[in-house]
């Protein structure tokens, strides 16, 4: 259990959250943040003018954190760098179960009184054994109570999910914040921590990976402070829960004193990737490729093979999409024989073609033949040879078509929705057509309600299929 | 002794001093073989006649290389004769690479020469090594090795200790892993004594964590075995 595993739970299930600071530090964007914050906001700030515009928003303004009349479980810090000392001693008095500094100024900027500074700060924090959440950072947030942390971010039970975001930076958590409810990813916490003073990354994922709230865990990495301890809590992690790491600063040059080769090639991002894979954590180089990975493991359905059964509805799809899935290392084999027989009595091979993939257009109608569409899902489903699905819908065309035909549409989007529930085999349906974005978006909505998993496109399809095989064949101890 | 910088690109540098030695070919060897691990011995001689006898010894073909506290790189420095068949052979190269090493590192102390019988042909080049990551710790690595080895950068790594799986996934992420699967009518290499080799080094870094960096290379990697063939070792020492 994470050794500040008390004062995390008491932030992220916060009952009493008080903001300290005023305006011209960006307090607002806080108190705006929690404005749907289900439970008890405080603001502390003394300036008239301040406190009038606060309560104006409806929020309750005390002059001092002594005068909250009742434990308070995490603050957050928003006051210029040199009150930050004093204000945390408040915290520490008040007996805060946890604080997040927002100011900025210290250590990343490399200049001495900022790590003096923070240096203070760590002392204050020791001898007080208050958690500390950055500074430079955004701090926690829980959805599921309007526990944001920036105006803008979707809270409820709509936002709620099994999905956890642990990020060193503040704006990819705000953005996974923002982004993932509305890609159909829930979450269950997210925390941004900054230069990660009292808790490190390997704090917070051990946090996350005894939260009964959490399945999924994605990280946003830069650099961890002791590499052993993190690696040691991943291990523990990833036989259940996959843990999805996203790192940054990758490109960054550094020199060495030489006297091996091993030493000249041992570049912190190789020892990285090793590491992770070691782990069986997953590696995504992207946040588009996070958010793909961690809805392909949340679908429910797992494969620990790489073959891929593909349909799409015209020829040149169909080839660039077998060359997608097999340079992602993935592979697209011919179908059993029993297979093709079956498929012989109702594909047509005028205007596509039989093989693997199905080019089907002509045999599904481009996707409005839903009993043919079903025959043709069902006969890779039955394939003993074939351990993934993957529809690509037909893009641009499709989507003029739905258009035009509306009443057909629904047949078609019940059957994907009854087959990907049905299916034991991971299926994955792409929609591709980035001059559309807004058209591709709610069909991709519509489809997701039902429990279809949608890409973008079959590149994303492909590498989010690939990670998660790899990912369920480390649990499983497949080699 | 000699200050090393251990340095991480991942935003928490530091900067340690702690005092290091090179092992010479020799040394390195036997602080392998005492370990079990397959190395092709290698016996130091000091002068042309000691090294024409040892190679006697041995049998021919003989390896020599030159043995410096302050050579690392022992083929840049012309230090590398191989593929002698005869006493005289080996008298000649004594000289040849004593004056080339003296030529090209007038500064160098050399010690003399290693004799070792040459390796049989048609193994694959392996890399193995070790080295410390500023925030990891020891990590082995694996690759296709040889002199083209930081060229190809065909190399995959792991923290120690390892596990067996782990062992076997490194040679699977190898990009050049066919060379090692068998090709064009060359069988396979012995996958199993690669791996038990890998496991091998990371038991000997658990109980010698005194060595910070470690290079077996060239592996040669056969259908049936593995032998390596230079090893280069630097170890920390006690301050």
């Amino acid at each position: 259990m994470s050794r500040f595993h008390a004062q995390l739970d008491r932030a992220f299930n916060a009952r009493v959250v008080a903001v300290v600071g005023d305006k011209r530090h960006n307090a607002f964007i806080w108190l705006r943040g929690l404005r749907n914050f289900s439970r008890q906001l405080y603001s502390v700030q003394i300036e008239p003018k301040e406190v009038a515009a606060i309560e104006a928003m409806g929020v309750r303004n005390v002059r001092s954190l002594s005068e909250i009349p009742e434990p308070i479980d995490y603050a957050v810090l928003v006051v210029p760098r040199a009150a930050v000392p004093s204000a945390l001693r408040d915290c520490a008095r008040q007996q805060v179960g946890a604080v997040t500094v927002f100011t900025a100024g210290f250590s990343e900027t490399g200049e001495v009184e900022g790590i003096r500074l923070e240096q203070e700060i760590l002392a204050i924090a020791r001898q007080a054994n208050l958690l500390v959440i950055g500074p430079n950072c955004m701090g926690v947030a829980n959805p599921r109570l309007g526990l944001c942390n920036f105006p803008g971010e979707a809270s409820g039970p709509e936002a709620a999910g099994p999905v956890a975001f642990m990020g060193q930076s503040g704006t990819h958590t705000i953005t996974f914040c923002m982004r993932a409810p509305a890609e159909g990813v829930g979450i269950s916490k997210a925390v941004s921590f900054g230069n990660a003073l009292t808790a490190d990354a390997a704090d917070y994922l051990d946090y996350l990976r005894t939260d009964d709230e959490t399945s999924v865990i994605c990280a946003y990495i830069e650099g961890v402070r002791d590499g052993r301890r993190f690696y040691d809590v991943l291990r523990q992690t990833t036989p259940t829960k996959p843990v999805i790491l996203w790192k940054g600063g990758v490109s960054a040059a550094g020199q060495r004193a030489i006297f091996s080769h091993t030493a000249a090639l041992a570049t912190p991002q190789a020892v990285w990737q090793g590491m992770v894979r070691q782990a069986g954590a997953i590696s995504v180089e992207s946040q588009d490729e996070l958010l793909d990975v961690a809805r392909t493991l949340l679908a429910g359905k797992s494969a620990h093979g790489w073959r891929a059964g593909l349909v799409a509805m015209t020829g040149g799809p169909s080839v660039v999409m077998t060359d997608v899935f097999t340079e992602t290392g993935l592979e697209v084999p011919l179908l059993a024989d029993a297979s093709y027989a079956k498929l012989a009595q109702f594909f047509r091979v005028v205007g596509g073609g039989l093989g693997n993939p199905l080019d089907a257009g002509s045999t599904i109608a481009m996707g409005f033949d839903a009993d043919n569409l079903k025959r043709l899902l069902e006969v890779l489903h039955d394939d003993p040879g074939i351990d993934l699905i993957a529809l690509d819908l037909g893009g641009s065309m499709s989507l003029d078509r739905w258009n035009d035909y509306p009443t057909k549409v629904q047949p078609v989007f019940d059957l994907l929705a009854a087959f990907a529930t049905r299916s034991h085999k991971p299926f994955a349906v792409v929609l591709e057509a980035p001059h559309r974005p807004v058209e591709v978006a709610q069909r991709c909505d519509e489809l997701r309600r039902d429990g279809v998993l949608t890409f973008a496109s079959p590149q994303r399809a492909a590498r989010a299929l690939r990670r998660a095989v790899e990912y369920w064949r480390f649990r499983a101890g497949v080699e | 002794m000699s200050a090393h910088v251990l340095e991480s690109r991942d935003g928490f540098r530091y900067v340690a001093s702690v005092s290091m030695r090179a092992l010479n070919e020799i040394e390195a060897k036997a602080l392998l073989a005492e370990s079990g691990l397959p190395v092709a011995p290698a016996e130091l001689a000091r002068t042309a006649g000691e090294a024409a006898r040892t190679a006697e010894r041995i049998g021919f073909p003989a390896a020599l290389k030159i043995v410096s506290p302050d050579i690392v790189h022992k083929s840049d420095v012309g230090g590398v004769k191989l593929g002698l068949t005869s006493p005289q052979e080996v008298v000649a190269a004594f000289e040849a690479v004593m004056e080339s090493a003296r030529v090209a590192a007038p500064a160098a102390r050399l010690d003399g020469v290693a004799v070792q019988p040459m390796a049989r042909a048609g193994g694959a080049e392996v890399i193995v090594g070790v080295s410390v990551d500023a925030q990891f710790g020891h990590v082995i690595m694996c690759g296709l090795g040889g002199v083209l080895v930081e060229v190809l950068q065909d190399v995959s790594f792991r923290l120690i200790p390892l596990q067996r799986r782990d062992a076997r996934q490194m040679l699977s992420e190898l990009r050049g892993r066919r060379l090692l699967e068998g090709m064009r009518g060359r069988p396979a290499v012995d996958m199993e004594a690669l791996v038990e080799l890998f496991l091998q080094v990371s038991g000997l870094i658990e109980r010698r964590p005194d060595i910070r960096e470690l290079d077996l290379n060239p592996v040669l990697a056969y259908p049936d075995g593995v032998l390596a063939v230079d090893a280069r070792v630097l170890l920390e020492e006690p301050p």
